[in-house]
């Protein structure tokens, strides 16, 4: 009973949000609901017995990949007025091919029907009760589709490469951290010590700088060693 | 000996090819000659042997593809048919290839002419000897390859590019019919080999293709390729035009030997064609109308090599309507005395277009014969060669097809006689035309040029005194062997005659006046273009003013470039315009229609993605899919 | 069960890769791109012979399959990978940009993800391959980061296979919600009489079909080809050109053939549209054009197209026709890429005082400054235009053939036209090398020893091919009765 009542109101919150997602007007209210949605369906999983599921809901998509698209949706200037004109421009034929297939797709469903097993595997999270959801989930993952999870990883990483090859750029003249330039310098090399005479003002003994121009043409040549401790001098 | 035949040009070709650049031009060309000779000397005595000494073989080289369905070996057939080919091919070419050591002696590329030249001999020779399709079409891809490359050798000309590309599309056109044909035969036979193929046809004698009986599609068919090669009348266009290139070339490929092809195809695929009578009806029509076609216009023409191509195309109509009347043999001989006097013709030519600082226009010529004895003389033996006066080479050859015409006793038949016998008419008309206007008269030359004007040198002139000795005797001696008494002996089954018939038996025994008639034609028109030329030169230009028209439609040739120029070549400019226009000029030349956004982007000079476009490529692919699926849907519940 | 050893050159080139990868980073030097292509090219190389000694069978569950089908691909794909990197060494060493290590590395796993295309005996394995190569090959369009048309390339490319993949797994959940599996053999198991022909499968059949067709630049998913190869780097190009399109014909050979044999009647009217719309878009949208990227874009539309016959006919009812359709689609793919990349070893070093040039125009005058090449592109542009005795002409025989067989005589007919058609295009180009005279800006560069290693390579097989037609012919022949004896 009290498992009916959270199942119809954990829906009823995930359909609505998802449904702001796509109406809100403003982008950051979109990310928000599409948050809120993801809390509501780890909630169903956990309903269903999938704990590992909606932790991971929780954890990736609430944690990592929600945020990330806040930050991104913040720091994106998107034109929604440019979109809209693209979209009135091609609204009419858009929408004759999308009701040809929609209609095409109604068939489809007209021709759906159920295998006579299908009642019995729905929410069997833990497949012959023999081991936990976690693991059942770890077996078909690691052991049954090993080579899918291989070719994801390697997706991954050409993804990693392509974003990296794309956007890393070392321009010439930027200064960058390097801590153990940093960490090995002495006070020695960083300061002088001098006797100011008692009653001397600036214009009797001068500013003692550091010779800057020596110090950037170095930062230039090498961007290895470039910038180091700067902005101390 | 049968091989040696066949690859000593291509060795040749090799040589100078490859190899011209370092042994320089001389040591080049003259190894082309040798080879060519050595091809000779292996090719004649080949000729006799097999013809004569009844000797028919095959060479095989080497299997070629061999997987499931279709296996084709490289071999060479020597049967009477392929060594009459082999022995004139390779005799004319060398004598052709010892000509242009003398013709291309100014040329500053000459190991290139003489490797494509022996490159063509190889691929004519190949053509010839081919023991099934495949092979056949090979060489026959390969003469129009190297025919291309030849008619395109002066590259620095705007016109020899031009006729270049055409010579390649219009034979493109013809080769799309022939592959067609050759599909065809594989399908019906399942097989390409000639042997393999000749001996079923027995079985398929009823087998329908769409309806239509498969071995008349296939005979219309690799009629048709054969048009586009021997340019018969609708795909004859190109001829003419071919004749940009040097002249040997002219003599070797688009008089003597390549031209010939499709007639050597018809008899060799005989076996094929004698079962076939509508398209034999067609093959009749289309020769005739050829032969007389190109005769009139040949008339009118002012360019001396353009109206020996005309008369080309003329008597590859002669030989065309013989096969298809049945009379293959009459067809065969008459291709091998005219390889003889057109190769004649077309040297003399050269050696005229030589003595007068290659100027081809023959109204601008006249007044050279005492200063050209040599070439006045022959020039006279070949054109009474092509006006098939007696004794000399055509007149036998000529005589045997128009008798064959008349024999056939069908309506074809009698149309191809009576055109045939205006053509004679006009060939003898024109021919004389020619050799008054150059020869005779006063010079109309300035007096620079006829100061230079001389006889050409002893290497040019060797072969021409050859080939004239060929254009006198071939007729004579060959006649009975080839459509005489002893003709059944002499094929050797080469050339097959259905049962039904007997058209060389007939041809024989036709009224007195037949075999007459061709000659008295010839004399008259040699006499019309004395009158009108030599005696009365005013009277041409009269006649031309007062019937403008007709003088018109002669001149521009029917008007055969003009409408292939309405009917093909603008549509498919066109074509090409809109498709250009709808593929691709909004990415060349703008932004997406309506995309004003996108349009001040690309003035900012901003990065141009162009979301617009993206977007309508996907739009493509959508309704691509729909319309895919949508047609299966209707097709299911259909 | 698992049986991982057959999927050795897979797994050995992987494993190349990552190592490869870390020697490129760690040294921390800019001129690591010559060492690394040569590493990778080693590694392909290496794959290769573990190609050829793979045995025959499935593994790790059923979604690897290892068979004479898969091998031949496999050793083609290879091939096309390793001369397309040989094009880039030369070309990629006059940008900064271009020079990067990266590179060689993408390449390799790009050419991992096709050996999964065509070894893939599992819908999920089919589409993790697809992706990797898809990806690999989006960031390789976009690799010359500094060119906006690159850079707009990659991006086009990368919008649209992202729907092209959307289409696929679409169909692909469609058929797993039909049928209840996604391996290709229990599939060919249920797809029997009675499931064959319901709506639900033919539509997901359709969407399986689109994403696919995407991916070969056929009509009417092709429109981001010509974009795409034009403003990717030459190299880029000829690889998208080679490989990728030859494992996903043969991807596409193997899907549709196997498990959905059964739905042949309705694959077979898509493809025959598709096939003969890729032709006469071929044919006709070429001979426009004046930059020769473009150009050759189009020409690999329709030589998509001409591939395609043979898949037609391999949906004929005659278990002899569909063999001989097969087998003549795989004959033409690895003709086809032989030519294609020689043609684009002429395209790469087409440049002048540097800097890559791409009209046609700038091909005039090319017979009198370096002939070689000029005979070379000769020969690779008479073999597109099907003219024999070169080996293009085999290809599109080979092809007609099985369509007229199968009794597809109409689409024999528009192949036999639209090559007509497509032969002014070709010829056009020997025309402006052979007779135009050069440009006011000079002749092009020399040309580096690489590109005419791969020039010459390519050139002598387009060339030579009729001579010893026949290990190709039965590699094809073995490779058939694998998948469909």
């Amino acid at each position: 009973m009290l498992a009916a009542v959270a199942f119809y109101a954990f829906s009823a919150v995930l359909i609505a949000s998802a449904a702001m997602v796509v109406v809100a007007r403003n982008p950051v209210h979109s990310v928000l609901f599409l948050i809120l949605a993801f809390f509501n369906a780890a909630g169903l999983m956990l309903i269903a017995g999938g704990e590992f599921l909606a932790m991971i809901l929780v954890i990736v998509y609430v944690g990592a990949v929600a945020v990330l698209f806040l930050f991104v949706v913040m720091m994106l200037d998107v034109d929604f007025a440019r979109m809209r004109e693209g979209f009135q421009r091609y609204a009419p034929v858009g929408a004759l091919v999308g009701g040809v297939l929609l209609v095409e797709l109604l068939f489809v469903l007209g021709s759906w029907r159920f295998a006579p097993e299908a009642p019995g595997l729905r929410l069997s999270p833990n497949p012959g009760a023999t081991v936990g959801n976690t693991e059942a989930l770890a077996r078909i993952l690691y052991t049954d589709n090993v080579l899918l999870f291989q070719a994801a990883g390697v997706i991954l990483l050409v993804a990693m490469i392509g974003a990296i090859v794309l956007t890393l750029r070392e321009r010439p003249g930027t200064r960058r951290q390097v801590i153990a330039a940093q960490v090995a310098r002495a006070p020695a090399e960083t300061v002088v010590l001098r006797q100011v005479p008692i009653g001397a003002g600036l214009k009797n003994i001068g500013i003692l700088r550091p010779p800057p121009a020596a110090e950037e043409r170095e930062a230039l040549s090498e961007p290895e060693r470039h910038g180091h401790g700067g902005g101390h001098h | 000996m049968y091989v040696g035949a066949v690859f000593f040009p291509l060795l040749g070709a090799c040589i100078s090819g490859f190899l011209g650049r370092w042994i320089g031009p001389i040591a080049a060309r003259w190894s082309t000659v040798v080879c060519m000779a050595l091809a000779a000397a292996c090719g004649v005595p080949a000729f006799f042997d097999v013809a004569f000494g009844h000797n028919p073989a095959t060479v095989p080289i080497a299997a070629w593809i061999a997987t499931g369905g279709l296996e084709v070996s490289w071999a060479l057939r020597y049967d009477t048919l392929s060594a009459v080919m082999v022995g004139m091919v390779t005799f004319v070419s060398f004598l052709i290839h010892l000509y242009s050591v003398g013709y291309m002696a100014h040329d500053p590329t000459q190991p290139r002419f003489f490797a494509y030249l022996s490159l063509f001999t190889f691929m004519m020779l190949m053509l010839v000897t081919a023991d099934n399709l495949v092979q056949l079409f090979f060489g026959w891809e390969g003469v129009g390859l190297a025919s291309y490359l030849l008619i395109g050798y002066w590259y620095e000309r705007e016109s020899a590019n031009a006729a270049a590309i055409k010579a390649f599309v219009v034979n493109r056109v013809g080769d799309l019919f022939f592959m067609l044909g050759v599909a065809l035969t594989f399908w019906t036979f399942g097989s390409l080999e000639f042997t393999a193929i000749f001996g079923a046809v027995d079985q398929h004698l009823g087998d329908r293709f769409l309806g239509v009986p498969a071995l008349e599609l296939i005979a219309v068919l690799l009629f048709l390729g054969a048009c586009g090669k021997s340019a018969q009348i609708g795909l004859h266009t190109w001829l003419p035009d071919a004749m940009e290139g040097p002249t040997p070339v002219s003599a070797l490929i688009h008089a003597a030997t390549m031209v010939t092809a499709g007639v050597f195809l018809v008899a060799r695929m005989s076996p094929l064609f004698e079962y076939a009578p509508t398209a034999l009806a067609i093959v009749t029509v289309v020769g005739a109308a050829t032969a007389f076609f190109a005769a009139t216009v040949g008339c009118v023409q002012n360019d001396i090599k353009r109206v020996i191509a005309y008369s080309t195309c003329s008597q590859l109509g002669y030989m065309f309507f013989a096969a298809g009347v049945g009379a293959y043999q009459a067809a065969i001989f008459h291709l091998f005395t005219h390889a003889f006097f057109k190769a004649l013709l077309f040297l003399g030519a050269g050696s005229v277009i030589h003595a007068m600082s290659d100027e081809q226009d023959i109204r601008k010529m006249g007044g050279i014969w005492t200063r050209v004895p040599v070439t006045y003389a022959v020039m006279w033996v070949g054109s009474l060669a092509l006006a098939g006066i007696p004794i000399f080479a055509g007149y036998y050859s000529k005589d045997a097809i128009l008798e064959a015409a008349f024999a056939s006793h069908s309506a074809t038949g009698m149309l191809a006689f009576l055109l045939g016998l205006v053509a004679a008419f006009l060939t003898a008309f024109y021919s004389w035309r020619l050799l008054i206007l150059v020869f005779h008269g006063a010079p109309r030359a300035d007096e620079h040029v006829m100061a230079h004007v001389h006889e050409s040198p002893l290497v040019m002139l060797v072969p021409l005194l050859l080939l004239a000795a060929g254009a006198v005797l071939t007729g004579y001696l060959f006649a009975p062997f080839f459509i005489g008494h002893a003709w059944e002996e002499f094929w050797a089954g080469s050339i097959h005659n259905a049962p039904h018939n007997h058209i060389l038996h007939d041809m024989h025994e036709v009224p007195a006046w037949v075999p007459l008639a061709p000659t008295v034609a010839g004399f008259t028109g040699i006499a019309l273009a004395y009158v009108l030329y030599m005696f009365a030169p005013g009277v041409p230009e009269r006649l031309a003013a007062t019937f403008r028209g007709f003088y018109l439609f002669l001149l521009n040739k029917w008007y055969f470039d003009e409408l292939y120029d309405a009917i093909f070549v603008r549509p498919a400019l066109a074509i090409a315009r809109i498709a250009f226009r709808v593929g691709d000029q909004r990415i060349i030349d703008g932004v997406p229609n309506g995309a004003a956004a996108l349009a001040v982007d690309a003035a900012r000079g901003a990065v141009r993605i162009q979301t617009g476009r993206v977007a309508s490529y996907a739009f493509t692919m959508i309704i691509g899919l729909v319309l895919f699926v949508s047609l299966l849907y209707l097709g299911t519940t259909r | 069960m698992m049986n991982w050893t057959l999927a050795l050159p897979e797994a050995a080139l992987a494993c190349a890769g990552l190592a490869i990868l870390g020697a490129g980073v760690l040294p921390r030097r800019h001129d690591m791109f010559f060492p690394i292509s040569m590493a990778v090219i080693g590694a392909l190389v290496l794959a290769g012979v573990l190609v050829l000694g793979q045995g025959d069978g499935a593994a790790l569950a059923g979604q690897y399959v290892s068979d004479a089908f898969a091998r031949f691909s496999k050793v083609l794909v290879l091939i096309g990978a390793a001369l397309a990197l040989t094009l880039a060494l030369d070309f990629n060493q006059t940008d900064r940009d271009l020079a990067r290590f990266e590179y060689p590395v993408l390449i390799l796993f790009a050419a991992i993800g096709m050996m999964l295309m065509v070894s893939a005996n599992d819908l999920m394995t089919l589409y993790l391959g697809l992706e990797l190569q898809s990806l690999a090959a989006y960031v390789l369009a976009a690799f010359n980061r500094d060119s906006e048309r690159s850079a707009e390339a990659g991006l086009k490319y990368f919008v649209l296979g992202a729907l092209a993949s959307g289409l696929l797994l679409y169909g692909m959940s469609l058929v797993y919600g039909f049928v209840g599996t996604t391996s290709f053999d229990r599939l060919a198991e249920a797809l029997t009489a009675e499931h064959a022909a319901s709506l639900g499968l033919v539509t997901a059949l359709v969407f399986v079909l689109a994403g696919l067709a995407f991916k070969i630049s056929a009509v009417p998913f092709h429109m981001w080809a010509p974009d795409v190869y034009e403003g990717a780097p030459t190299p880029v190009t000829a690889f998208f050109a080679s490989a990728p399109k030859l494992a996903a014909v043969a991807l596409l050979t193997r899907v549709l053939t196997q498990p959905f044999g059964e739905l042949s009647a309705q694959w077979g009217q898509v493809l025959w549209l598709v096939s003969a719309g890729s032709m006469i878009l071929g044919a006709f949208a070429a001979i426009g054009q004046r930059n020769i990227k473009r150009l050759m874009a189009y020409s690999s539309i329709g030589n998509v197209g001409y591939a395609l016959i043979g898949l037609v006919a391999a949906a004929s009812a005659d278990p002899a026709v569909r063999s001989e359709g097969v087998r003549a689609l795989l004959f033409y793919m690895a003709i086809y890429l032989l030519m294609t990349i020689g043609a684009f070893a002429v395209l790469a070093a087409m440049r002048r005082r540097g800097r890559p040039v791409e009209e046609i125009e700038d091909l005039a005058g090319l017979a009198r400054s370096d002939i070689g090449m000029a005979v070379w592109m000769l020969v690779f542009m008479f073999a597109m235009a099907g003219v024999p005795p070169l080996a293009g002409f085999w290809s599109k025989l080979f092809v007609f053939r099985a369509a007229i067989e199968g009794g597809y005589v109409w689409l024999a007919v528009i192949g036999v036209l639209t090559s007509v058609v497509a032969a002014y295009y070709y010829v056009r180009i020997v025309r402006v090398m052979f007779f135009d005279a050069p440009g006011a800006a000079g002749a092009l560069d020399a040309r580096p020893a690489s590109l005419t290693v791969v020039m010459a390579a390519t050139g002598l097989f387009t060339a030579l091919f009729s001579v010893a037609p026949g290990p190709l012919l039965a590699a094809a022949q073995a490779a058939v009765a694998a998948i469909a004896g």
